[in-house]
């Protein structure tokens, strides 16, 4: 710990609070930035960390509670207004306007924070900035044309040139290629000895232990833990705080035989892109009868996987061999499965239609199968909606509700009630039980559990408690590899799956 | 206490009703400024206009003629606008079913025995209206062309076809050099209805809107372009052809402009001219959203706006106001239309001192 417990913070979140609608983003937030201090932000998705940081840079007001800096209270109402107190933000996605110059877009920066100064001026701070910190660029380059890690040199000179004292990064790393990452570490040392203040977010462990100084994890909107770096002894703690306690829930799993092997992937890659597939050389298979979790810290290419077993890209390399016909990654992606019955992570914009019905929306990818005739069954898809409902107890007035009505949990409970209703033979469920509450995410587990009577069962989470309640063989994804498929009966394999997930288990 | 303008989160309670009335609001409230800047009263001057359109069995029944190429074009724009697409060509697809009847009319079926003219016309009219929109429906669903640049930018091109045609080539040879192609035969010419200018394209336009909503609310197809509208996400999830919708919905949004071409030049002017092209295709525009792309909503709004158009014609000849009058009232409806649509994002809060926080309070 570098800071004096007298030091007035940097940043000082008081109370804060942030709320869309009914949905808590953020609430009683209490966080401290000092200094010359790097804080770590760790959390699943949809934890509420970007919220909290476009607060801090004045993207959003809080509802609620209050914001000092320097032990002054402020009130951001823009972001402008934040960086002219010496508050900046790196997004993840860069706001670099690619027609301008590096020195141009710096700017107009500049510009909206109402100081007025010529090109010629900008650019000797760029360059005095830029040798102080290491941020070496052409400040006559247009930004179209600079690669992801330049981009990101150009944002950070674009906070530093109005004097930013407190530096966000919302997962710095995740677009650099490994130099750059180096580089990127670098700059942030050096900005910490001047005395700044960082907090980023980032979902890969090493980087925690390397540079922060501070850790905040957030879970559903709130701070669940802030610990200092000298409290967590190895990434198997990190990756204990951030996953939960490794307990499992008691679900009621009575084995059952598998049978017939219905997928078996064989080195798969994944899609050509600009940067290195998201996943490499992937092995493994799913019988009926049994639930198989692909499991891994967020960004480690499960979701990208995910998306090439359904067909949506294609991969490079690999074979498919599906209900005993086998094939390249290519004609895989050209054929749609009906045997495959998917449930995505996105409820309410990919698995369902937040503005048509629930009884439109239960026909949604059963469309094929309802029959050849040109005209909807009205009565049909009534009856169908209403079987759901009771089966699956969703809680709703009645089958003309919107689906963007539903809470979660029951919008949850329709998608999956409609994806089993395909009676698969490969059932695939992406994130099922993220952002639900605990009634809801067991009956959600019960139905999978049932549905391994009928179906191959694979389940994408990031969530190791599920992995663990559900699944018979648990497979981790590390950095876009299978480190190791587990067998869940085996105890001492499974105390080690949260190490394996941080990528510590070689 | 204070007034505080807060986001909504939810829709309110009769949005299209709501998004009606301030749409209307407004252009009657520009209007009267107009009409005052004129030295008129507005009330006098909407009365005229109410009275003119809808005073009288005559003014009425040419209402109605205004709003068959209306209902017509405004099926065209909320078809597609169903599935996001934005069709600002009916104007042109307009003018290339008029070109399609014409040619038909004129050169393809004067030998004909006359039963067979007008289905000849009429598939003519819609095919042609087809063709112009195939070029945007490709390069939309083949290469992501924005659709609204490519169909903006062909109705130029449409219309420049248009003049070469009757200037040139189909000229009338009899008609003592002015720019127009030769009179329809009798057998081209849409039947008449009623002792008026009301013409077979009414029934058409009718039975356009009763198929289409059918199709939109009962059909298998309909489900899926309502859902690619709705939820492009959850169509790509659910396997839809996308690309092969767009040009499917392109095509029959063509062929209703077309139609409404067609019924244009064979109902009410009988030969290819000047005049034809008067914008019902960018009319067609504001009747859609004022319809909220609801195909059973479009017959409604294209009366209302058929009134405002003959309304504009009796101001000029009673009041000597212009006529022009009548396009910033249409201008201002649109305008309104889309102002409120943010507008309707919002809800205008009364803040006592005891009032609790906002943020608990969500209705």
């Amino acid at each position: 710990m570098t800071q004096n417990p007298a030091a007035t913070p940097l940043l000082a979140c008081r109370g804060v609070e942030k709320r869309f609608g009914p949905v808590i983003a953020n609430k009683d937030i209490n966080l401290e930035v000092f200094p010359g201090e790097i804080l770590a932000i760790l959390g699943e998705n949809g934890a509420g960390k970007s919220t909290l940081m476009s607060i801090i840079a004045g993207r959003y007001r809080p509802d609620a509670g209050s914001i000092e800096i320097n032990g002054k209270a402020s009130l951001f109402v823009s972001p402008a207004k934040a960086l002219s107190l010496g508050v900046g933000m790196v997004y993840q996605r860069f706001m670099l306007m690619d027609t301008l110059t590096v020195a141009e877009n710096i700017l107009l920066a500049a510009d909206a924070c109402g100081r007025s100064v010529s090109l010629r001026a900008i650019k000797k701070e760029i360059n005095l900035l830029a040798n102080r910190y290491g941020l070496e660029i052409d400040a006559d380059r247009q930004a179209g044309s600079l690669s992801m890690g330049e981009r990101q040199r150009a944002e950070i000179l674009k906070l530093l040139v109005q004097s930013a004292r407190l530096l966000i990064f919302d997962e710095p790393t995740a677009v650099l290629a490994p130099p750059d990452v180096e580089r990127f570490f670098q700059v942030v040392s050096r900005l910490k000895e001047d005395g700044c203040g960082i907090i980023f977010i980032t979902h890969k462990l090493e980087e925690v232990l390397k540079i922060a100084d501070r850790i905040a994890i957030l879970r559903k909107g709130r701070i669940i833990t802030q610990t200092t770096l000298d409290r967590v002894s190895s990434k198997r703690d990190l990756a204990r705080l951030m996953v939960g306690r490794e307990v499992v829930l008691r679900v009621d799993k009575p084995t059952i035989a598998t049978k017939d092997t219905v997928l078996e992937v064989c080195g798969l890659t994944g899609p050509k892109g600009s940067m290195q597939p998201a996943f490499t050389d992937i092995s493994f298979n799913v019988c009926r009868g049994e639930i198989l979790s692909i499991i891994g810290v967020a960004g480690n290419g499960q979701a990208s996987l995910c998306k090439t077993i359904n067909a949506q890209t294609t991969g490079q390399n690999g074979t498919i061999q599906f209900l005993g016909n086998s094939f390249d990654a290519a004609t895989w992606a050209t054929r749609r499965q009906s045997e495959i019955a998917y449930v995505p992570e996105d409820r309410h914009h990919a698995g369902s239609v937040a503005g048509m019905d629930l009884a439109e929306n239960f026909l949604l990818t059963r469309l094929e199968q309802s029959g050849n005739s040109f005209w909807l069954q009205h009565a049909r898809m009534e009856s169908d909606i209403q079987t759901a409902v009771q089966e699956y107890s969703i809680v709703t007035h009645s089958s003309r509700t919107l689906a963007g009505q539903l809470s979660g949990g029951n919008l949850q409970k329709l998608i999956l009630a409609r994806e089993l209703a395909k009676n698969p033979a490969l059932f695939i469920a992406e994130q099922p039980t993220q952002g639900l509450d605990i009634s809801a995410t067991e009956e959600v587990w019960q139905a999978i559990l049932a549905q391994r009577q009928f179906s191959a069962v694979l389940l994408f989470t990031g969530d190791l408690k599920e992995a663990l309640s559900l699944s018979d063989r648990i497979a981790v994804m590390f950095s876009g590899r299978i480190i190791e498929i587990i067998n869940a009966g085996d105890a001492d394999s499974v105390g080690r799956i949260g190490l394996l997930m941080a990528g510590a288990g070689g | 206490m204070r007034l505080r303008l807060e986001k909504r989160y939810t829709k309110p309670q009769n949005e299209q009703l709501l998004i009606a009335v301030i749409s209307f609001g407004l252009a009657l409230l520009v209007g009267s400024i107009i009409f005052l800047i004129y030295g008129a009263n507005p009330f006098l001057a909407y009365g005229v206009m109410f009275q003119g359109a809808f005073g009288s069995s005559l003014g009425f029944t040419e209402v109605i003629v205004k709003a068959i190429p209306l209902m017509l074009t405004g099926l065209a724009v909320a078809i597609a606008a169903t599935m996001l697409l934005w069709n600002i060509g009916c104007e042109g697809q307009f003018v290339f079913g008029a070109l399609g009847a014409t040619w038909a009319a004129l050169y393809l079926t004067p030998d004909w025995p006359s039963y067979s003219v007008l289905p000849a016309l009429i598939i003519c009219g819609a095919a042609a209206g087809m063709l112009w929109a195939l070029i945007p429906a490709i390069l939309k669903a083949h290469f992501q062309v924005s659709e609204i640049l490519t169909t903006l930018l062909l109705n130029y091109v449409a219309i420049i076809i248009m003049d070469h045609l009757y200037f040139g080539p189909w000229r009338d040879p009899d008609g003592m050099g002015f720019p127009g192609s030769a009179l329809f035969p009798d057998a081209a010419a849409l039947p008449r209805f009623f002792d008026s200018r009301i013409h077979l394209g009414l029934f058409l336009a009718i039975a356009a809107t009763i198929v289409l909503h059918i199709l939109l609310r009962h059909s298998k197809w309909g489900f899926r372009i309502r859902v690619i509208g709705k939820g492009p996400m959850a169509a790509q999830y659910a396997g839809m052809k996308v690309n092969r919708e767009i040009i499917r919905v392109m095509l029959i949004s063509g062929a209703l402009a077309g139609l409404a071409g067609m019924s244009e030049v064979a109902g009410i002017h009988l030969r290819l001219q000047e005049g034809l092209s008067v914008g019902y295709g960018y009319d067609g525009i504001i009747v859609a959203c004022l319809a909220g792309f609801r195909p059973k909503m479009v017959p409604i709004f294209a009366l209302v706006l058929g009134g405002l158009i003959i309304g504009g014609e009796q101001l000029q000849s009673s009041m000597h106001l212009p006529a022009s009058i009548v396009q910033v009232l249409e201008g201002a409806l649109l305008l309104g239309f889309l102002a409120s649509e943010a507008l309707l994002r919002f809800r205008l809060r009364i803040i006592t001192s005891s009032s609790p926080s906002p943020s608990t309070n969500n209705a």
